[in-house]
């Protein structure tokens, strides 16, 4: 099996004042979930622009199918990579048909509309996520969990082999959560599709991911070395299989905050409890 | 609503089109002095007398609807290129400071009192030119400094130079004499009054490309005016089809005020009307939107003409009273099928 997608030794500082990743290093290989964790500001969002090629990292590359990912240019970089963001409502009232068709955008004849093919794969992509009976509804009149459904489409109709998605879930209630992952468990499955998806939600990448990247975040401040570096006995980041990844003192250490895990079946659960929560308190929780 | 296609799209714009040619006709034919057509069609002289009906016709009346169409036409479009771009469904041409950019390069023409022409210009509309053109670039400078994908600051940066330049043009206006005054006020309200027809031609040719040209950038619009990133994502080259659509509406607002002065409102709620009947896709809006544009100002520009004739009414006065209530029935109308970013 050869990495479709691999990351080398990334840094990344949006200021000089400001490193967020650094020295990030792992591969991915094709078919393959990947979930990336990790607290607020630890640079997850930073880390899927940069391997969607949009921010480019100080010091490090990204070897897209064993070549740099700068080399595809904006237009081959669509053509392998996807990115589905947070849910929104844009500004302007396109309907779901309107919104999926512009990701074959790049590809519309010289006149400015869509060829036959172009309809297919969006028609394709809208049974794919349950959206077809929505395609005449405006983006804005749909729920939240309806409307990621429609982003996936769109990422879906690019026809790409990785899918990168940020935070999909956050602001779904549980059923569109569950549902979310659902769906992109059954891309990955129908499609051998590569996923990389950011996520807070450690429980359900557990369940659904087979790997797991866990940012931790960078010291900052005088303590901080000056070309924004780790001290090498302590990468930030580590990376492998989720019940590994996700093992409760990773998580303590990473977020800074006490968990009380336990088993569903053969994935960990973990469970946040800050000083006073009600079971606080409860024996055989670590301090 | 149907997605669009290119039967559609052809079919609307050729009936906006003829409807829009019979308007300006119809528009050409109303004022204060009664035309005759069977007199016009005789041609420029009957008998041996000057026909007073040809002339009144053919050299003023018909450049005066063709500027207001091109006009209308230029303002719509650009208002539809800014919101798309600033994704923002309140802005218009003048929201990076243009209107106050070409004032104020208008009103140092009048009070400096240059006599010099060009082509038989007056320097009014150079000067008015150069100030819109100037103060974009101005502006868009300003905005790449406060961050390049920002939108806050470019809106920001224009806010702050819109009102920098207003407060300038209210200083020589407060410090104009009398007829100067007059001339400024007249200018700022904009006006119709365009004889010459080699200016007509060059302008409307520059406006119609530029319209042209910004079609072709409908389908990367439409995903832009979603989100930067979306765009970059799907395979859309942002930054050089931002600054195209950008630098092609600023010129054509910058042609537009510079032959008309400042006339409010047809860049904001053309747009927005036309949205509010077709839809958002920008392959159709900007064709409909322009032709729509055309069509307001030619009917604005006549009530203008004749509600008090043989004065005459500013025309962006006309625009802004019925454009208000006209936008707001609209807006009653159809809000149930647009929905507003919360």
């Amino acid at each position: 099996m050869t990495a479709v997608l691999q990351v080398n030794r990334v840094s990344f500082r949006y200021g000089p004042q400001k490193p967020v990743l650094s020295g990030i290093d792992f591969a991915i290989e094709r078919g393959t979930f990947l979930a990336v964790a990790g607290p607020n500001g630890a640079g997850k969002s930073t880390l899927i622009r940069i391997m969607a090629g949009i921010l480019k990292p100080q010091s490090g590359n990204i070897l897209l199918e064993g070549r740099d990912l700068n080399s595809y240019g904006i237009r081959g970089i669509a053509q392998r990579i996807a990115l589905v963001r947070q849910e929104f409502v844009p500004a302007f009232g396109f309907s779901v048909m309107e919104t999926v068709l512009m990701a074959r955008t790049p590809y519309y004849d010289q006149w400015g509309f869509e060829s036959h093919q172009d309809r297919d794969l969006v028609l394709k992509a809208l049974e794919l996520t349950d959206t077809a009976r929505l395609a005449s509804r405006a983006l804005g009149s749909l729920s939240s969990g309806e409307r990621q459904r429609v982003f996936i489409a769109r990422a879906l109709a690019q026809n790409t082999p990785i899918l990168l998605l940020d935070e999909p879930t956050s602001f779904l209630d549980l059923k569109y959560q569950v549902g979310i992952y659902d769906l992109l468990k059954s891309i990955q499955a129908d499609m051998a599709a590569t996923i990389i998806a950011a996520t807070h939600d450690i429980n359900l990448a557990s369940q659904y991911c087979d790997e797991a990247l866990l940012l931790y975040p960078l010291a900052e401040g005088p303590e901080a070395p000056a070309d924004g570096s780790r001290l090498p006995d302590r990468p930030q980041f580590r990376v492998g299989r989720t019940s590994e990844i996700f093992a409760p003192e990773e998580i303590q250490r990473a977020f800074g905050i006490r968990v009380f895990s336990g088993r569903v079946g053969t994935e960990r659960f973990v469970l946040p409890l800050g000083t006073r929560a009600k079971d606080a308190h409860l024996p055989g929780l670590p301090t | 609503m149907q997605p669009l296609t290119p039967k559609i799209l052809l079919f609307r714009t050729a009936v906006a089109a003829l409807l829009l040619i019979a308007i300006m006709l119809a528009c050409a034919l109303v004022g204060s002095q009664d035309v005759s057509l069977r007199a016009v069609f005789r041609g420029p002289r009957d008998g041996a007398t000057p026909s007073l009906d040809y002339e009144i016709l053919m050299r003023v009346r018909i450049p005066r609807v063709l500027l207001a169409a091109m006009v209308g036409a230029a303002l719509a479009s650009s208002g539809v290129i800014f919101q798309a771009l600033l994704r923002n469904p309140l802005a218009d041409p003048y929201i990076l400071g243009i209107s106050s950019g070409a004032g104020l390069g208008a009103i140092i023409a009048v009070i400096s009192g240059l006599s010099w022409t060009l082509w038989g210009r007056s320097p009014i509309a150079i000067f008015a030119f150069v100030g819109a053109l100037g103060t974009v670039w101005l502006v868009w400078g300003i905005g790449r400094i406060t961050g390049r994908h920002q939108v806050a600051g470019l809106l920001l940066a224009g806010v702050v130079v819109n009102a920098f330049f207003s407060a300038m043009i209210m200083f020589l206006v407060s410090i104009a004499r009398g007829q100067q005054l007059y001339a400024t006020i007249f200018w700022l309200m904009g006006n119709m009054t365009e004889e010459d027809l080699f200016v007509l031609w060059v302008g409307g040719g520059g406006i119609l490309a530029g319209i042209v040209a910004l079609f072709f950038l409908g389908p990367q619009l439409n995903i832009i005016s979603v989100g930067h990133q979306d765009a970059r994502s799907i395979g859309v080259s942002v930054e050089r089809v931002e600054l195209t659509a950008f630098a092609i509406s600023a010129f054509i607002t910058a042609v537009a005020v510079s032959l008309s002065g400042l006339i409010g409102f047809v860049g904001l709620i053309v747009p927005h009307a036309v949205r509010l009947l077709f839809g958002p896709d920008h392959r159709q809006l900007l064709p409909l939107s322009s032709l729509a544009g055309a069509m307001f100002l030619v009917v604005a520009d006549t009530i203008a003409r004749i509600v008090v004739a043989p004065a005459q009414l500013p025309v962006g006065v006309v625009t802004a009273m019925i454009g208000g209530p006209f936008f707001l029935f609209l807006l009653v109308r159809y809000s149930r099928r647009v929905y507003w970013p919360t």
